[in-house]
């Protein structure tokens, strides 16, 4: 018997795959977006939220950098 | 080509194909046509790893086939690999084919029609390649080298100024056009042309591949223009072997191959004094085009772009701080496309690398090896006294913050989870699909794939036929 499911595999490392679990059990995109978590670097979800999710990520991103330009 | 996407936006990478590949791609006949020319064998056989060429020269003069025996034993026991290497580049571009010989062993014969051609290349002899101009009398309105490479720059720098979007330069129709077939620009309806991300990329590139590039993409879109393949790329070979300097007249030309010279003025490849004169001279670009692009992302050791007649003029520091010692408002645009600019002098333009800068410049489609390839090819003399020529900082941290774009990779699947059964079964799919290059990603000890969305009507397929086994 074979369950079939559509999505999208979404390759990180695990820091990341943190991240997105953290995002997905504070529902922070409006639902709930992982479909199944595969392994420590490999998870699954909607296709839909791809965009807002990179969106996210570059967010994140953005927080955690600091400009060390002197002008 | 390849693709990623990142926010929506695809990301297309150039890929500067080089003589032999192109070639590779044409079809037999017209290659066959080709070869009938001079200039053109020689031109191939210039190109030649040198393996290859010594294998040409040995059957330049023999009239019958070589057995592919003793071709082979032409190279030491350990060289097997450079051997193959070379038979795969001469059997792709027809230089040889195999014949049977009379004993019934495979034998090799050089291609009869490249043979002769050749053998007239380097002995002299068969028509003239190009008619002189000395028919015409002593040119009142010659032109000498040096106004001739400003002439080529210029023009080239026009080409890619349109591109960049300065208003005050103005191309033909024809030739936005041709960038825009060419994919470098794209246009909505009725708006002015306005450029893609390949075109970033290709801005970035050194002149030698920029043109090269440039022409193939013209090599392409020659046929739907009616214009004849052949006659038009045994003239570019041609012009290649002319001498700086010279003027050749343009007796004897068809009607396409005119229309040809006319493009080739525009992008500065030819001089011509007027439309209607019957004497052109080859520049500097024309001649270094054929030798275009065997090697060029891999060396470092052009200093000197060429064409131009200064050499680098950007220094980077440590600090992610950019000196640009310029005044061509062309150079300063492509600078801007991955820095902030700072301040503006009279022959210094000072920038800083950024995050946020090279952020946008790769959102725009340009990759960290482009930005890294383009500040290496225009690095000061001061720069490339060091090694290696850019600080080991700046270079790491592009590319870091490449990398920070692509911490997630999407690929699109279909999660199958369940095999419980046949766990036989599951490890055989699994095989296959490796096979078909479907599978995405696998976990044999739960037994689940993921399969590409085009692997699905495969599975299907495969997992019926096991249903209707049991």
């Amino acid at each position: 018997m074979v369950n079939v499911l559509k999505g999208v595999l979404v390759e990180c490392d695990p820091a990341m795959k943190q991240f997105l679990l953290y995002l997905d059990e504070t529902t922070a995109l409006g639902k709930k977006f992982i479909i199944q978590d595969l392994d420590d670097t490999h998870v699954f979800i909607l296709a839909e939220v791809v965009h807002i999710l990179q969106e996210r990520v570059g967010e994140l991103m953005d927080q955690n950098s600091f400009p060390i330009t002197q002008k | 080509v390849a693709l990623t996407a990142a926010k929506g936006v695809l990301r297309v990478q150039l890929q500067c194909k080089n003589l032999h590949e192109y070639l590779k791609e044409l079809s037999p006949e017209i290659l066959d046509r080709l070869y009938n020319h001079p200039a053109t064998c020689l031109a191939v056989y210039r190109e030649l790893p040198p393996l290859a060429k010594n294998y040409v020269m040995r059957m330049l003069f023999l009239d019958q086939p070589l057995p592919q025996a003793a071709v082979a034993l032409w190279v030491k026991k350990d060289s097997e690999k450079d051997h193959d290497q070379c038979v795969s580049v001469l059997s792709g571009l027809r230089l040889w084919h195999s014949q049977q010989l009379q004993g019934g062993l495979q034998g090799n014969i050089l291609n009869p029609v490249f043979k002769d051609n050749l053998r007239i290349a380097l002995l002299g002899g068969g028509k003239s390649w190009a008619d002189q101009g000395d028919s015409l009398g002593p040119d009142r309105h010659a032109r000498d080298v040096e106004s001739l490479d400003k002439y080529a720059l210029e023009r080239w720098e026009v080409v890619l100024h349109f591109m960049v979007g300065c208003p005050s330069a103005a191309v033909s129709q024809d030739l936005s056009q041709l960038l825009i077939q060419a994919g470098l620009m794209r246009t909505e309806a009725g708006d002015a042309p306005c450029i893609t991300s390949a075109g970033f990329q290709f801005l970035l590139l050194d002149t030698a591949s920029q043109l090269w590039y440039f022409t193939l993409q013209y090599l392409n879109t020659a046929q739907t223009r009616g214009m004849d393949l052949v006659e038009i790329l045994s003239f570019l070979f041609q012009l290649s072997f002319s001498t700086l300097g010279r003027d050749y007249s343009v007796e004897g030309m068809s009607e396409s191959l005119l229309t040809f010279l006319q493009h080739l003025r525009e992008f500065g490849l030819v001089f011509q004094r007027k439309r209607k004169s019957r004497r052109y001279y080859p520049t500097r670009l024309a001649i270094t085009l054929s030798a275009g692009v065997s090697a060029n992302s891999s060396s470092t050791a052009m200093g000197a772009t060429p064409g131009t007649g200064d050499s680098g003029f950007i220094v980077v520091e440590t600090n992610y701080r950019l000196y640009a010692y310029t005044n061509s408002e062309l150079q300063i645009a492509l600078v801007a496309l991955f820095s902030e600019c700072l301040y503006r002098f009279p022959n210094v333009v000072v920038a800083q690398v950024t995050r946020e800068s090279v952020q946008q410049a790769i959102a725009n489609g340009i990759t960290a090896q482009q930005i890294l390839h383009f500040l290496r090819t225009r690095a000061h003399p001061v720069m490339l006294k060091q090694n290696p020529v850019l600080p080991p900082t700046i270079t790491d941290q592009i590319r870091l913050w490449e990398l920070e774009r692509d911490r997630l990779q999407f690929s699109e699947g279909e999660h199958k989870y369940g095999l419980y059964l046949q766990c036989i079964y599951s490890l055989c799919l699994s095989f296959i699909l490796q096979g078909l290059g479907c599978l995405v990603w696998q976990n044999v000890a739960h037994r689940v794939i993921v399969v590409s969305p085009q692997g699905h009507g495969e599975v299907k397929r495969f997992w019926k036929r096991q249903k209707s086994h049991t």
